[in-house]
């Protein structure tokens, strides 16, 4: 019997045990109902014109969502930032470490033995495998579902502008990637709780609060240029991808800063998990 | 600076007029004599100008002396006015001399339009006035550090004083006009001397204001028409209008209250602001101000700011603006260094809200003035726009209008183009974005069915999606006379914007034969329209978002270095793991299969769990580790496991220490404090998928495995639903996956009837016969006894005794009965957890 360590817990064996799991079709589920619920409140809604059934109607993002496949999918995008991708987040990462601990699977598997840096490592990967997951189906459901509501057209800016398909759809990428880099930090977050307790509910939960107290701060405008370190900041930077020409300063310093957060949280988990003594 | 020189007079101000003009009356006693000090910072005074009497306060900063600023105000306003100004540049170290213009409030005079011996004169006399305190730092013994600001009718007299008074050293000028004339009859046709059409109801409201102001104190009927404009001003006025052209009288005025008349002698550090919501006083007046500057003093320093503002409304900047001019004052009447971009300019629609996605402004800057921007042509469909202008000329359309901006031709119902009397001469779609800052150029050739033609020209953004965008509502009228009749080709400038459009949209120039705001000709006349090569050629900028392109890289690099900081940090912080133990006794040649030495955990409470354990299993051994509740029976089960840092002491299996992930530990199978198992996948699932995590090659024997566990059926139905005494079963048989030398097992009969427990045995001793070892805990000392060959007793931590089942039952001497007689001797009634 030989035992390496670099083949303990492979990548397809915690993706089949996660994946199989209630909460990943419950969420996968959400993310494929979320804009199927929507579109059908907005297209079978009762209330009068077009123009008015959803929104104001006008200049802003969710006003424009029944214009075609890609604004709905923006508008999407705009639902789903603050709250429900990162719950998603939170959940695929933050539960990972804390379910095994209340399961009692994590003496287990560090004991046949899955050497501590490594089931970190795969349990991460996992983690933010299904995350982007959710975060890339989220878009696809969505203009699937956008396009047969309202026609797969072009993108309409709140500025007035209107975006081809293809671009539309380019855009839309940009908008996806820049969403995945900046949930980075909320996966940081859980995944350092998600080691810390040993309930999969508080790993999620202490998450989620995190990202509340900082839309809240975030909203104080009296705090002025502090709230630039805050990081839920640049969240909604992803609506530079709509201007003609895209700045980019927003998006990067909202990924660099959803960066910097998960690396300093991931090397926080890995020196506390690794020095921890599980009693779990 | 005022945004909107519309002034309302309010209750308050009307208070503070009735006491400020009783202090105007104690000042007739003599000038410059503080009245009444407000406070300590903020005088009132009246200082004597240039034969009339000026209401003015004076705002004294924290340290002085310091540099003076004089601030300006807006048609129809008052010192009063600027409050918020003078206190932002008095916070910011400023001695701030605000002032109520001539023929304005509580200062005696009439208007006379910033003229060089009225107005003008006055801010040198408010100049020879700061020279005398004490307050202010001097450049020598009548010239004191001085800058001047204003917007509007302040800007253009802070550019009027600049150029008449070389006291000033610094200017910062906003929203106001180049050329008065120019600005309220313009001509848009380029090299056509003839003025343009009359901006009849900007220039309607402009001169109104100054009219209402003295209707109370003096209620005939003739000041009524003149209100406090000077008797000249007010009579060249009549004039004009009713013939909607200028009159030589007012052409005169009007040139010398231009700060067009003067700029080339502007030698003081200028900064020119100008709203892009401005149909009074455009963007192009400012470039034109910027110009003329230049030409003369090319090396004078020169900013410019285009800022979403402006007499129409647009977006309110000015608290930025009001910085801005604070930090031009800060370079160059304090001498600070500070970076002031040349231009910079508000796009007010570049950015989507992330508050509620709706658009908002974005600041973007340039080392390049708009004058010296590149032009791109862009060819133009060719084709002939016929337009009707009406008689009357009503209908006629609405661009802009004073208070409403845009607003009205956006809102509906209004139309800044209306059907028959517009034409719209499209590029081909964009094929790349583009930002137009500043004015496009265009030829055009125009036919007439009179002989002169008043025309408005505009350049408008046509989206794919079919929507027209006039940015600002902004026209750029322009009249021609003496119209031959096979037409007439000139060139136009177009309204100076800040526009941007997307790929697809397409550019267009946008004629109208009619708007609202301007004098029209009364008879109906038919017009024709070309556009003629090579088309538009609209102005590009190369511009950079605010703050700075060069932070954009910042904040990468600090994720680079704080990544790396945080991998250095992990390596630094490795867990402690005992070096690989060092044979003591040499030349021993027997090492032990298990080997337990010095074993001590100490938690961070101070709790002993474990003292100095030691003792040795060999292979074949079944061993019994015994104790009560408390005795640190799992804490060391657990540090065997690699899962509990031993405080000291280490744990060896086969010569290879134990630490987290040590390979000595795949050589270990364990079932420690109850099952451990995924609910939501079956046993068969949980035995497999824990079987490939464990990194071990060779046969499961996983079929042997499920034997054991006696499942049955049951095996592929989910965890979730087994009984205790099935998982627990089920947990045993993982620990067995492999066949791994070392069981080690804690309480394994727990929750397992009496068949069951005998089968168990049967196992366990069937697995230490092919040679491997099996440690057990438990506390069922007859479970023990029949199935262990040795025991290890521990107490509080420590161990008590050691040895084969035999040895122990002999310990006494006299061979005990049963195991419990010994352990209750060892261990007495001190079954209590230790602390």
């Amino acid at each position: 019997m030989v035992y390496k360590a670099k083949s303990t817990l492979p990548f397809r064996v915690e993706l089949i045990r996660q994946i199989r799991r209630k909460r990943t079709l419950v969420a996968y589920s959400f993310i494929i109902a979320l804009p199927l619920l929507v579109a059908s409140a907005v297209k079978f809604g009762s209330s009068g014109s077009s123009s008015d059934r959803f929104g104001s109607g006008g200049l802003d993002l969710i006003g424009l969502a029944t214009h075609s496949a890609a604004n709905f999918t923006a508008t999407m995008f705009y639902f789903a930032t603050g709250f429900v991708l990162i719950t998603v987040v939170a959940i695929f990462c933050g539960d990972t470490v804390a379910s095994e601990a209340s399961w009692s699977t994590l003496r287990y598997l560090l004991a046949a033995p899955v050497p501590r840096t490594r089931l970190l490592r795969q349990k991460i990967a996992v983690g933010l495998t299904l995350s982007l997951g959710a975060i890339v189906l989220l878009p696809i459901t969505s203009y699937l579902i956008g396009g047969i509501a309202f026609g797969f057209g072009g993108l309409q800016t709140p500025l007035g502008t209107t975006f081809n398909a293809t671009i539309g759809i380019e855009r839309l990428a940009i908008m996806t990637a820049f969403l995945a880099l900046s949930l980075l930090f909320c996966a940081g977050i859980a995944f350092l709780m998600s080691v810390t307790t040993d309930a999969p509910l508080g790993a999620v939960g202490a998450a989620v609060g995190v990202v509340i107290v900082s839309n809240i701060l975030n909203a104080i405008s009296a705090l002025g240029s502090l709230r630039q370190w805050l990081p839920t900041h640049y969240a909604y930077a992803w609506l530079d991808a709509l201007t003609t020409n895209i700045d980019w300063t927003s998006m990067v310093r909202g990924a660099s800063y959803s960066l910097i957060a998960f690396a300093v949280c991931l090397a926080g988990a890995v020196v506390k998990f690794g020095r921890k003594d599980i009693t779990s | 600076m005022m945004r909107v020189s519309l002034g309302i007079m309010t209750s308050r101000r009307l208070q503070i007029g009735a006491i400020a003009t009783l202090l105007v009356l104690l000042g007739m006693i003599g000038s410059a004599i503080p009245l009444q000090a407000t406070s300590k910072n903020r005088i009132n005074v009246t200082i004597e100008g240039a034969g009339v009497s000026l209401d003015a306060t004076l705002y004294l900063p924290v340290k002085t002396p310091a540099p003076a600023v004089l601030l300006a105000h807006g048609f129809g306003g008052s010192k009063d006015s600027v409050v918020t100004e003078a206190k932002t540049l008095q916070s910011r170290g400023f001695v701030v001399l605000a002032w109520t213009a001539r023929g304005f409030g509580n200062s005696t005079g009439t208007i006379s339009m910033n003229s060089p011996d009225g107005e003008v004169a006055d801010v040198s006399k408010l100049i020879d006035y700061l020279s005398t305190r004490s307050e202010v730092i001097r450049d020598s013994l009548h010239d004191p550090r001085v800058g001047i600001t204003g917007g509007s009718y302040g800007g253009a007299l802070s550019l009027l004083a600049a150029g008449y008074d070389a006291r000033i050293d610094a200017v910062a000028a906003d929203i106001t006009w180049n050329d008065l004339q120019g600005s309220l009859f313009p001509q848009s046709a380029i090299q056509v001397k003839e003025p343009g059409p009359f901006k009849r109801v900007w220039t309607g409201t402009f001169f109104s204001i100054g009219a209402l102001g003295i209707s109370k104190k003096s209620p005939q009927t003739s000041s009524l028409l003149c209100g406090r404009f000077s008797s000249e001003w007010c009579s060249a006025y009549q004039a004009s209008v009713a013939a909607s052209a200028p009159t030589t009288d007012i052409s005169k005025l009007m040139r010398a209250s231009s700060p067009s008349s003067i700029a080339s002698r502007i030698q003081a550090p200028t900064l020119l602001m100008q709203g892009e919501s401005d149909s009074l006083f455009p963007l192009s007046e400012s470039e034109l101000t910027a110009t003329e500057i230049r030409q003369s003093h090319p090396a004078d320093p020169l900013a410019m700011v285009w800022h979403g503002g402006g007499h129409d409304g647009g977006q309110n900047e000015s608290k930025r603006l009001n910085n801005l001019v604070g930090d031009w004052f800060d370079i160059y009447l304090k001498g600070e260094k500070k970076i002031f971009p040349v231009f910079q300019v508000t796009q007010s629609a570049a950015a989507i809200s992330s508050q509620d996605s709706a658009p908002e402004p974005r600041i973007f800057t340039s080392s390049i003035l708009p004058m010296d921007a590149t032009f791109t042509p862009l060819a133009i469909e060719s084709g002939k726009g016929i337009l009707l202008a009406p008689a009357g000329a009503a209908p006629a359309a609405v661009s802009a209008l004073p208070g409403f901006g845009s607003a009205l031709s956006l809102a509906g119902g209004f139309g800044a183009f209306l059907p028959g009397q517009s034409a719209f001469f499209d590029s081909l779609p964009l094929t790349s974005p583009i930002v137009i800052v500043g004015s496009s150029h265009v030829r055009v050739k125009v036919t007439s069915t009179a002989k002169d033609a008043t025309l408005f020209f505009s350049l408008v953004v046509r989206t794919a999606s079919g929507r027209t965008v006039q940015p600002s509502g902004l026209v750029a009228p322009v009249r021609i006379t003496h119209i031959p009749v096979n037409g007439v080709a000139f060139d136009v400038t177009l309204p100076s914007i800040v526009a941007n459009a997307a790929a697809g949209d397409r550019i267009a120039v946008g004629v109208s034969s009619t708007d609202l705001g301007y004098s029209m000709p009364n008879d109906g006349r038919v017009y024709t329209v070309e556009i003629l090569s090579p088309g538009v050629e609209v102005p590009t900028l190369p511009l950079r978002s605010l703050p700075g392109g060069s932070s954009i890289y910042l904040w990468p690099l600090i994720a680079v270095v704080v990544i790396a900081l945080s991998v250095f940090w992990v390596l630094l912080r490795r867990p402690p793991r005992h070096d690989p133990y060092i044979e003591q006794v040499v030349g021993s040649e027997k090492v032990p299969f298990v080997a337990v030495r010095n074993l001590t955990k100490t938690y961070a409470d101070g709790y002993q769990a474990v003292k100095d354990l030691s003792f040795s299993v060999e292979r074949g051994q079944i061993v019994g580790l015994l104790g009560p509740n408390g005795a640190g029976k799992t804490t060391t089960l657990r540090m065997m496991m690699g899962l509990i840092f031993p405080s000291t002491g280490d744990i060896e299996i086969d010569g290879v220490p134990i630490y987290p992930g040590s390979p000595a530990l795949a050589e270990l199978g364990s079932f420690v404090e109850g099952p451990g198992f995924l609910p939501h996948l079956s046993g068969r699932d949980n035995l497999d998928l824990y079987w490939r995590a464990t990194g071990r090659s060779g046969d499961a024997e996983i079929e042997d495995a499920l034997d054991i566990s006696g499942l049955g059926s049951a095996i592929n139905k989910k965890v979730r639903s087994y009984s205790q005494g099935m998982r627990q079963r089920l947990a045993i048989a993982q620990a067995m996956l492999g066949k791994p030398d070392l069981l080690v097992l804690d309480e394994p009969t727990n929750g397992l009837d009496p068949t069951q427990i005998k089968a168990m045995r049967d196992v366990l001793r069937d697995y230490a016969a092919s040679g491997r070892t099996v440690l057990v805990s438990s506390h069922l000392l007859a479970e023990v006894e029949q199935t262990c060959s040795h025991v290890v007793v521990m107490h509080r931590g420590e161990l008590i005794a050691y040895g084969t089942i035999e040895e122990i039952l002999n310990r006494t001497g006299k061979r005990a009965q049963h195991l419990e007689d010994i352990f209750m001797e060892l261990v007495g009634n001190d079954t209590e957890i230790g602390l």
